[in-house]
C-alpha cells in the first residue's frame, strides 16, 4: 500500500508542473507591462525596476518560469501588493477557511448524494425516485448564488434562525457552535449542485449493478433486500461512484467563490476575486497554484480509497 | 423523425423544449417590443414594486424598469452561453478529432494537455482566465469556453478512436482521400450526435457560469447587464427590497431548468441504451399478474410446477419464454431439465422462487408449490425466508455471480447468517467446514481470498458450498458446470451425486448435455420452446427417446467408442417466442411431421406410466432401431 502511494505521488509531479506551466502561461499573456500590472497604476519607478529585477524580467520567457518555479518550490510566492504581506501567507490563511467550508459541503454532498441515487435506483420509477429526481433537476438548475441569497431571506432574515454571513460572530466567542451556525446555510448551499450530480450518477451506477448476477445470487441466498441494496449493490456501485465524487471534490472547492462572496466567508474564492477586481496578479497566481495543488494531492487520496475499497486494483 | 418522435414522447422534456422556444421567441423579439430603455435611471423611481404603476416588474436601485432588463439581460445571458457553449463545441471537438484520428504521438502530447487543464478546480481555471484577461463580458466568454474544451476534447477524442480503424475510413484512406476529405465526410457525420449530446448536456453550465463571473463582477460591466450581474447589483439590497433580486435569479432558474430537461431528453433519445428501456433494475420478486384461476395441487411431492407461464414484456412485444410447464419433484430426486440455449430451463428454475428479473419478466399464469405451499405470489418475506435457506441456487459462471468485492468467507458467513442468526465466529467456523465438505484444499486459508483470486472450479465448489450452507431441501443447478473444462466438470458431477446421497437433497439439475444427465439424474424433462416436450426416468429416454426433438438431440452428442458415427445436427432454428406457430412447434425442424402436426394444442401425454411426451406421432422403440 505505502508502494501505492508512493507511486501516485511520484505520477503527480508532472500533472503538478502542468499546473504551474498553465498558469504561468496564462498569467503571460497579460497584455502589457507586467510590473505595472503587478504592482497596480500606482506604483513607484523604483518599486517596478525592482520588480523587473526580481522577477528576471529581462529574461526569455523559459527562465522566467524556472526562476517562479524555484522561489515557489521554496515557499516563495512573492509579496501581494494590494495587502502587502507575503501571497503565501495570505493563501494559507484563506485556504483554511475555504477548506472548512469545502470539507463540510463535500461530506455532505457525498453522503446525501449517494443515499439519494440509491435509494432512487432502489424504487425506480416509484414516487420517491420522481421526487428525487425532481429535486436533483431543480438542485443542479438553481445558481448557486441566487439560492444562498435566498436562503438568507429565509433563513437568516425572516426566520432569524442562522446568522447572515461571516465566519465567526462580530462580537462573542469564536467557539464550535458559533462556527457550525454560521457554516450551516453556506455550506448547505454550495452542497447542493454537487449533491444532485452524485446522485444521479449513483443513481444509474446503481441501476446498472442491481442488473448484475451477483445481485441474484444474493437475493437466490435469502439476503434481506435491504442488504441487497445498502450492501451488495451500493458496494459494488461504490467502485463507479468514487471517481465522481473526486471530480466533484473539485467543483465544491471552486465553487465556493460563489458563495464566499454569497456569505461574506474569508476564503480563498474570495480573496481570489478581490484579487482579480484589484488585479493583485501575484495574489491570483499563489492562490491558484496553491488550490490546484491541493485539489491534485486530494485526488491522490480518491485513488488511494479507491484501491482500498476494490481489490481488483493492483496495489 | 425517430429521435423528434422519442424526444416527444418524453413529456418532461417536451416541456423543456416548448419554454426554451417561448425563451428564445423572447429574446429575438426583444428589441421589437415596446420597452422601456433598460439602461436609463431615474433615481426618483427607484425600487418600485411589482405591479406598481406602469412598471410590470418594478423597478431597481437606479430606478431602471426590471421588466427590460429583465428581457435584455436574458438576451444576453442566452447569447452569452450558447457562444460559449458553440466555441467549446467546435474547439474541443477540432482537438479531439485530430487527437482520436492521428493518434500516437499526437495523441499523447494533446492528451496530455488536456489532463493537465482537467487537473484544475473547474471555476479556479476560468478564474486564472478572466485575472489574465480582465474582467469584461467577453473575456468571461472565453474562459468559460476554455475551461469546458477539455471536457469537449476528451469525449470526442474517445469517439473519433473507435470511428478512425473502422472498415469505411480504411476504404476511404485507400481511395486516396486526403486526411482532411476523410474527417469532412466520414468522420464528422459520425460525431455530431456525440457533440449534440455534449452540448446539450453542458449549455445549461455554461449559462450558469457565465452568469456566475457577471455576478461576481468579473463579466459584464455596467451599465451592459446580463442576468448574473442584474443579480450582482441587486444584492445589496436583497434585504430590503428581495424582488430586484428574485426576478434575475428566477429567471437563470427557468432558462437553465428548461435547458436540462431538454439536454436530458436529447440525450435519452440519442442514447440507444436508455432507448431500449435496457436500464431498469430487477425488482426483488419476479412479478406475478395472472388472469386465469390458480391450479390447485394435486399431489404431495416436494416441488410442483403446474401449468407455470413466464413471458418477457419489452417495447410491446411478448416474449414466451416459459409455455406452460408441469414438473414434480419428490424429496431426494434428482431431475434433469434439458434443451438448447433459449428453451425456457433456465426462466422455468428461476421462476420457482421468483428470481426472473423483473421487468420485464411476468409470471402470467400457474402454481408452484414447495412442501405444499404455494409459491406464486407469496409476500416477499415468504420467500426471502426460503430462499438460500430450503431452497438453493447454483449459478453458472461463478465469476459473474459471487460478489467482486467480499471474500467468499464473508458471502459464506451472510448465507449462513441471513438464515440462522449466530455469531460471526459460528458462522465463521462452519463456512470453514463447508468449503472441506466441497473439497477445497487449504480451507482455513482459501476462505478469505476474493472471487478473482480463485480459479473457474474452485469458484463454482464455493457457489455449491454456499448453496449447502443451510443444508436446503432442494438444490436448484443451473447448468454449474457448463462454463468448467471436462475435468473440472467431472469432478463438481460426482461431488453432487455424493452430497445428493449424503444428505438426501433433492436437485433440478438444468443442462444442455445428455451425458451429464446420464450420470446424475433419476428423471429427465427436455424443453422446447418453453414447454417440456417428454418426460420420465433417465434410462428409458436414454435408451428409446419418444419424442423426435429428443431423438435428434441425442444424435447431437458424440459418444466415445463409437467413432463411425455421424454426428446430425438438428436442421433449422427454434421457433421465436413472440410468434409461436400453431401446433407443435418443432414442426418446421421435424423430419415425421404431417398435416396434423400444425393445427391445434398438442397435449404432453402419457404413453406408460412413468413416461409422457408431446407429439402425435412419437418415435417408437422399433423404428429407433431401425435408424
Amino acid at each position: 500500500m505505502a508502494g501505492y502511494i508512493i507511486k501516485r505521488l511520484v505520477s503527480a509531479i508532472p500533472v503538478l508542473l502542468g499546473i504551474s506551466i498553465i498558469v504561468f502561461l496564462i498569467m503571460a499573456m497579460i497584455p502589457g507591462d507586467p510590473a505595472t500590472a503587478i504592482l497596480g497604476s500606482y506604483a513607484t519607478p523604483e518599486n517596478v525596476e525592482k520588480l523587473n529585477r526580481d522577477l528576471g524580467l529581462d529574461k526569455p520567457l523559459v527562465h522566467r518560469y524556472f526562476i517562479w518555479l524555484g522561489n515557489m518550490l521554496q515557499g516563495d510566492f512573492g509579496r501581494s501588493f494590494s495587502l502587502n504581506r507575503a501571497v503565501i501567507h495570505e493563501v494559507m490563511e484563506r485556504f483554511n477557511a475555504t477548506l472548512i467550508l469545502a470539507g463540510t459541503s463535500f461530506v455532505i454532498c457525498s453522503v446525501l448524494g449517494v443515499a439519494a441515487g440509491t435509494v432512487s435506483a432502489a424504487r425506480q420509477y416509484g414516487l420517491a425516485d420522481k421526487a428525487i429526481t425532481f429535486s436533483v433537476l431543480l438542485g443542479i438548475s438553481i445558481p448557486s448564488f441566487f439560492l444562498g441569497m435566498m436562503m438568507i431571506l429565509v433563513f437568516a432574515v425572516n426566520l432569524r434562525w442562522l446568522p447572515v454571513s461571516g465566519m465567526w460572530p462580530i462580537y462573542g466567542a469564536r467557539d464550535l457552535s458559533s462556527l457550525i451556525s454560521h457554516l450551516t446555510l453556506p455550506a448547505l448551499v454550495l452542497s447542493v449542485v454537487a449533491t444532485g450530480v452524485i446522485a444521479r450518477l449513483s443513481r444509474s451506477a446503481m441501476l446498472e449493478v442491481l442488473r448484475q448476477d451477483f445481485i441474484r445470487t444474493a437475493r437466490a441466498k435469502g439476503v434481506h433486500e435491504r442488504s441487497v441494496i445498502w450492501r451488495h449493490a451500493l458496494r459494488a456501485a461504490m467502485v463507479s461512484i468514487i471517481p465522481v465524487l473526486g471530480i466533484q471534490a473539485g467543483f465544491v472547492l471552486s465553487g465556493a467563490v460563489y458563495i464566499e462572496i454569497v456569505f461574506q466567508w474569508p476564503g480563498v474564492g474570495r480573496m481570489l476575486v478581490d484579487a482579480i477586481l484589484k488585479r493583485d496578479i501575484l495574489l491570483v497566481q499563489g492562490g491558484v497554484v496553491f488550490v490546484a495543488a491541493c485539489y491534485v494531492m486530494f485526488n491522490i487520496a480518491v485513488d488511494v480509497a479507491q484501491s482500498l475499497l476494490d481489490p481488483r486494483i493492483k496495489t | 423523425m425517430n429521435f423528434l418522435h422519442l424526444l416527444a414522447r418524453n413529456r418532461l422534456a417536451l416541456a423543456g423544449l416548448i419554454v426554451m422556444l417561448l425563451i428564445v421567441l423572447l429574446a429575438l423579439i426583444t428589441p421589437l417590443l415596446p420597452l422601456a430603455d433598460p439602461d436609463v435611471t431615474n433615481t426618483a423611481e427607484r425600487f418600485k414594486r411589482p405591479f406598481e404603476d406602469n412598471a410590470m416588474l418594478g423597478t431597481d436601485h437606479l430606478g431602471r424598469d426590471l421588466l427590460s432588463r429583465l428581457l435584455w439581460g436574458g438576451r444576453l445571458s442566452l447569447a452569452v452561453g450558447f457562444a460559449s457553449a458553440l466555441i467549446a463545441a467546435v474547439i474541443g471537438a477540432t482537438i479531439g478529432i485530430v487527437a482520436g484520428f492521428y493518434g500516437g504521438r499526437t495523441d499523447n502530447v494533446i492528451m496530455r494537455g488536456v489532463d493537465m487543464l482537467m487537473a484544475f478546480p473547474y471555476i479556479l481555471l476560468a478564474l486564472a482566465i478572466v485575472a489574465a484577461l480582465g474582467p469584461g463580458l467577453i473575456n468571461a466568454l472565453i474562459a468559460v469556453a476554455a475551461v469546458n474544451i477539455p471536457f469537449f476534447a476528451r469525449n470526442i477524442r474517445g469517439v473519433t478512436v473507435s470511428i478512425a480503424h473502422r472498415e469505411f475510413v480504411d476504404a476511404a484512406r485507400l481511395s486516396g482521400m486526403s486526411d482532411a476529405r476523410i474527417i469532412l465526410t466520414e468522420v464528422l457525420p459520425n460525431v455530431i450526435p456525440v457533440i449534440v449530446i455534449a452540448m446539450s448536456t453542458t449549455v445549461g453550465w455554461m449559462i450558469l457560469e457565465t452568469a456566475g463571473l457577471s455576478f461576481l463582477g468579473l463579466g459584464s460591466q455596467p451599465p451592459q447587464a446580463d442576468l448574473g450581474s442584474m443579480l450582482g447589483e441587486a444584492r445589496s439590497a436583497l434585504i430590503t427590497n428581495p424582488h430586484t433580486s428574485i426576478v434575475p435569479g428566477a429567471m437563470i432558474l427557468v432558462i437553465v431548468m428548461a435547458i436540462n430537461l431538454l439536454g436530458d431528453g436529447v440525450r435519452d433519445a440519442l442514447d440507444p441504451r436508455l432507448r431500449s428501456g435496457a436500464l431498469s433494475r430487477p425488482m426483488p420478486n419476479t412479478l406475478v399478474r395472472r388472469k386465469d384461476p390458480v391450479p390447485e395441487t394435486k399431489i404431495d411431492a416436494l416441488l410442483e410446477l403446474n401449468g407455470l407461464k413466464t413471458q418477457f414484456h419489452s417495447n410491446g412485444r411478448i416474449h414466451k419464454a416459459v409455455g406452460g410447464v408441469d414438473l414434480c419433484v419428490e424429496a431426494g430426486e434428482c431431475v434433469g431439465i434439458i434443451g438448447e440455449s433459449g428453451s425456457g430451463k433456465s426462466v422455468t428454475a428461476l421462476s420457482v422462487m421468483g428470481l426472473v428479473a423483473s421487468p420485464p419478466g411476468v409470471i402470467t399464469a400457474g402454481a408452484v408449490h414447495f412442501a405444499g405451499q404455494e409459491l406464486l405470489g407469496a409476500p416477499y418475506e415468504t420467500l426471502r425466508r426460503l430462499r438460500g435457506d430450503r431452497v438453493a441456487y447454483i449459478f453458472q459462471d461463478p465469476q459473474a455471480t459471487l460478489h467482486p468485492l467480499y471474500t467468499v468467507g464473508r458471502q459464506l458467513v451472510e448465507a449462513i447468517r441471513a438464515h440462522h442468526p449466530t455469531s460471526r465466529a459460528n458462522a465463521h467456523e462452519r463456512a470453514v467446514e463447508l468449503l472441506r465438505s466441497v473439497r477445497i484444499p487449504n480451507a482455513e486459508m482459501r476462505i478469505d481470498s476474493y472471487p478473482h483470486e480463485m480459479s473457474g472450479g474452485m469458484r463454482q465448489r464455493v457457489g455449491i458450498a454456499m448453496a449447502l450452507a443451510n443444508d436446503p431441501d432442494l438444490i436448484i443447478a443451473d447448468e454449474p458446470t457448463t462454463a468448467l473444462d471436462v475435468t473440472v466438470q467431472a469432478q463438481i458431477l460426482s461431488l453432487l451425486s455424493d452430497l445428493q446421497r449424503e444428505r438426501g437433497l433433492a436437485i433440478i439439475f438444468i443442462t444442455h448435455d445428455f451425458g451429464v444427465v446420464a450420470q446424475l439424474c433419476n428423471r429427465v424433462a427436455v424443453m422446447y420452446a418453453g414447454r417440456i416436450v417428454e418426460e420420465g426416468p433417465t434410462d428409458a429416454i436414454l435408451n428409446s427417446p419418444a419424442h423426435p426433438y429428443t431423438a435428434r438431440l441425442m444424435a447431437c452428442v458424440p459418444e466415445l467408442g463409437r467413432g463411425r458415427r455421424e454426428l446430425a445436427a438438428i436442421p433449422g432454428l427454434p421457433p421465436v417466442l413472440d410468434m409461436l406457430p400453431q401446433g407443435c412447434a418443432f414442426a418446421d425442424r421435424c423430419h415425421r411431421v404431417q398435416d396434423a402436426c400444425r393445427t391445434g394444442n398438442i397435449s404432453l401425454s402419457a404413453i406408460d406410466d412413468e413416461r409422457a411426451v408431446r407429439c402425435i406421432f412419437p418415435e417408437t422403440p422399433a423404428m429407433d432401431k431401425a435408424q
